[in-house]
């Protein structure tokens, strides 16, 4: 193993500065989308114009703020399945309350955020003090959150178009031509890589992802560092229903469920470990990227729905392997 | 081999030349054993004298790297432990290999079931079950129980009877009674009695004299990974053998110990500590300067103990004080903190110590990122300063400080355990069995940085498994026996013979001689 290591290594000191901490599985991430990329070209010209380049970034958008909370949990060696409600429940509380005069317009995005973080930290509590597996309770507190927008929505018909501050924060541009979506997207990225990098939370992601017990021993703070990381996740869920509901102008049940399985895809394809530990959040913006030319150009092929979903699993499954049998944690 | 042959021909078993190494430490050299059928075969040594490695080699767990065995003259190699179980070798381990909830018939035959039809054939399976219980001298144990509702010392008895039930020649018993009472131990005596009438060969691993006194015909002494002696059951005194337990001298690769001055106040002292039933009214006090050991066997709480002061443990009883302030520390996290200023080196390095695929760098910063950061965000240039002055202090030698500590040799990752720890200059130092596995160059320079510390002020209370270390380093030495200090050992009292004695509760005329 030692020699593995160090061969890796000094090919990796060949290559050039910039390029020498660049996880290889970013790298494949990055080819994988200009392959597709490539093959799209050569069914359709389209496939290479800004305004389509562009318009799947605003689409990713939605999906990357998503999976940068999915990111977090990841690294700690969890998983989060609240991801489908928690979003449409963000989405919908924003809608709600939008429906209450100005103070509402103005509290609708922070309170439909707000609600994503209280489900995080209840997530975060079950694992980190109830020590209970976080695939159970994010599955129950997905439920729960499901349970409650059916009771809110059935009795009577609240609000749920999108106020127009939430349509301009998804689909308006500052800057012409490119979507606000993508700036926030942005912004959410350039904070995700100082939070991973920079600080002493960042770094016990990690740590406690490679090993819990190390951590702890080292003096971390483990519970706490395990409830902000849900916490986190829940908000950004909450925020990405929110840009959602603000791109289709309105909350809808079930507007989340397409979400769960390409979030996580999207981490773990960019070279993140399942199991914790490892990865790099640029490959989480490779795969975010990935998946939603995958879905498009799948779509764009007019290959009938069923097709399209094997198709999208295979890949799924086919990239997963790849990286398997690439350099794999000692 | 000088081992009288009761039965006239060869021995039942044999191994001859038996090496094993792991990375540069070496388990076993040149080792060789006989065994005979109807005789029970003590084996004795101290910690990491090799009998764990012999036998795990017998029962087919461990493959060596060189030597031979011999199974009644037809020569044998084992790659499984179901390969040795089947040619006639079972192994009752330390710790129970039982499964809780599944029933004392589905253990005894776990791996190995009776089939009808592919599928388990329960009534066999429970036939097969209760012989082996009765053979173990235990019929009164139902097939049917889970292992769960039964006590230890049944347990203990389940185990015998799965190892019977494979019908070997040679039973092995590795320290098979230290979890149980004097009156369960008689019992399963007068099972071994039995099993030896009946021709089979037991070997015999215990920390217990007089229970070897007791129950062995002969005795074979480990020592570094050799055989250094072999004779009759009762022709050696205990103090002799002792001796041939330790048989070597202390080198010279201790720093000197300088002469203390004690009045200075302890740093560290805690009244009554326990915890659950593994530590019991464990009283000390360590002083600034000081390099205190704390010996005895493997697991008589000198873990729990470290744990517990470094706030790991729930539901300590007892009082913890520092500075002569009473403190109670609640995680590792409070334990670190400034006024306290406690450091742990823990026993597992590769799950306990470091994050085996973060990078050199990572792992040094990693216990003082609070110092190293301002609002949570990480001062770079003060990370970096830190990090170069600790490489060159322990002279930590990696090809790049940038690859995964896990590729670094067993001695470099322990001093980067250490190194993260000392970045944060702490006042208390607790090291647990910190020089296990590494070569012997790096366990100098670590007796030189001990002492350094030491003589810097630092308080350091330190568990090792080598008495010759604890004997070079300490100024004082606490041994615990049974979750208790049984004895204090100071200056030029400490020897190892002080310590194997009283680490093995021998008695008293050991004691005196020392």
């Amino acid at each position: 193993m030692t020699e593995a290591t160090e061969n890796k290594t000094s090919l990796r000191a060949r290559l050039p500065a910039p390029f020498r901490r660049i996880d290889p599985a970013v790298l494949i991430a990055f080819g994988c989308i200009l392959l597709l990329l490539f093959l799209g070209s050569l069914y359709s010209s389209n496939f290479l114009s800004l305004e389509y380049l562009l318009q799947q970034l605003k689409v990713a958008s939605f999906l990357g703020v998503i999976a940068a909370g999915m990111m977090l949990v990841i690294l700690l060696g969890q998983i989060d399945l609240s991801v489908p409600w928690v979003m449409t429940m963000g989405a919908m509380m924003a809608c709600a309350v939008a429906g209450f005069g100005t103070g509402g317009m103005i509290l609708a995005i922070p309170f439909g955020i707000f609600c994503g973080m209280v489900f995080g930290l209840l997530n975060g509590f079950g694992v980190a003090y109830m020590r209970i597996p976080s695939m159970i309770v994010t599955l129950a507190t997905n439920v729960v959150a499901q349970g409650l927008m059916v009771l809110y929505t059935g009795g009577f018909s609240p609000q749920d178009s999108a106020p127009e501050a939430m349509r301009w924060l998804a689909t308006g541009f500052i800057i012409p031509g490119v979507p606000n979506a993508i700036l926030v997207w942005a912004a959410i990225s350039a904070a995700m890589v100082f939070l991973l990098t920079r600080t002493t939370f960042g770094r016990s992601v990690y740590g406690i992802g490679n090993s819990e017990r190390a951590a702890y021993l080292s003096g971390i703070d483990t519970r706490r560092i395990v409830m902000i990381a849900f916490a986190v996740s829940g908000a950004l869920s909450a925020f990405g229903g929110v840009l959602l509901a603000g791109y289709a102008s309105k909350a809808a049940q079930a507007m989340g469920d397409a979400y769960l399985l390409p979030s996580i895809a999207a981490v773990v394809l960019g070279g993140t470990s399942i199991l914790g530990g490892r990865g790099s959040y640029l490959g989480t913006v490779a795969g975010v990227i990935l998946i939603t030319l995958l879905q498009s150009i799948l779509s764009v092929m007019q290959m009938p729905e069923a097709g399209r979903q094997i198709v999208y699993g295979i890949v799924i499954i086919v990239m997963l392997l790849l990286y398997g049998r690439g350099p794999a944690s000692p | 081999m000088t081992a009288t042959q009761s039965q006239g021909g060869t021995p039942l078993f044999r191994m001859e030349g038996i090496c094993k190494r792991y990375g540069g430490v070496r388990a076993l050299e040149d080792a060789s054993l006989a065994v005979e059928g109807g005789r029970i075969h003590a084996i004795l040594g101290e910690n990491g004298a090799g009998k764990s490695t012999l036998i795990k080699i017998m029962a087919g767990a461990v493959v060596p790297d060189e030597g031979r065995m011999l199974l009644e003259d037809r020569q044998v190699a084992f790659r499984s432990p179901a390969q040795a179980a089947r040619a006639g070798i079972a192994c009752v381990f330390q710790e129970l290999s039982l499964i809780p909830d599944l029933s004392v018939a589905d253990n005894i035959s776990i791996s190995n079931p009776p089939r009808r039809f592919g599928l388990i054939d329960r009534t066999a399976q429970r036939r097969l079950a209760e012989e082996a219980l009765a053979r173990a001298g235990a019929e009164d144990i139902h097939p049917r129980t889970l292992v769960r509702d039964l006590p230890l010392s049944r347990r203990q008895m389940v185990e015998i009877a799965k190892a019977l039930a494979w019908k070997p020649r040679i039973l092995i018993l590795d320290e098979a009674t230290s979890a149980l009472t004097a009156g369960d131990v008689a019992k399963v005596f007068a099972v071994l009695r039995r099993l030896r009438a009946e021709g089979l060969a037991l070997l015999y691993i215990s920390h217990r004299m007089h229970e070897i006194t007791e129950i062995a015909d002969e005795c074979t002494v480990f020592r570094n990974g050799r055989n250094v002696a072999s004779y009759a059951a009762g022709t050696r005194s205990g103090s002799e053998v002792v001796e041939m337990m330790i048989g070597r001298e202390v080198s010279g690769v201790f720093p000197p110990k300088p002469q203390r001055h004690r009045e200075s106040p302890p740093v560290l002292a805690c009244d009554r500590f326990g915890w659950s039933d593994r530590l019991h009214d464990i009283t000390l006090k360590v002083r600034p300067g000081e390099i205190v050991g704390l010996g005895g066997l493997d697991g008589q709480g000198q873990r729990e103990l470290l744990l517990g002061l470094f706030g790991v443990l729930r539901g300590t009883t007892g009082n913890v004080s520092i500075d002569g302030v009473a403190t109670s520390i609640a995680s590792p996290g409070t334990a670190r903190a400034g006024r306290i200023g406690m450091a742990l080196i823990p026993e597992d390095r590769k799950t306990e110590g470091l994050m085996q695929p973060m990078t050199v760098r990572e792992n040094l910063s990693f216990a003082a990122l609070d110092q190293l950061s301002a609002r949570g965000v990480i001062d770079r240039d003060k990370e970096e300063r830190a990090i170069d002055e600790l490489v060159r202090l322990l002279a930590i030698k990696a090809a790049s400080l940038d690859i995964p500590v896990g590729s670094l040799s067993g001695g470099n990752q322990q001093k980067v355990v250490i190194a993260k720890w000392l970045m944060r200059r702490p006042r208390i130092i607790l090291l647990n069995d910190p020089t296990r596995g590494i070569d012997v160059g790096t366990k100098q320079e670590m007796y030189q940085l001990l002492r350094r510390l030491a003589d810097a002020d630092a308080a350091i209370l330190f568990y090792s498994t080598d008495y010759d270390e604890l004997v070079g380093c300490c100024d004082r030495v606490l041994v615990l026996y049974d979750g208790r200090i049984v004895r204090e050992l100071e200056g030029a009292g400490i020897t190892e013979r002080a310590l194997v004695a009283s680490a093995l509760h021998v008695d008293a005329q050991a004691e005196a001689a020392a």
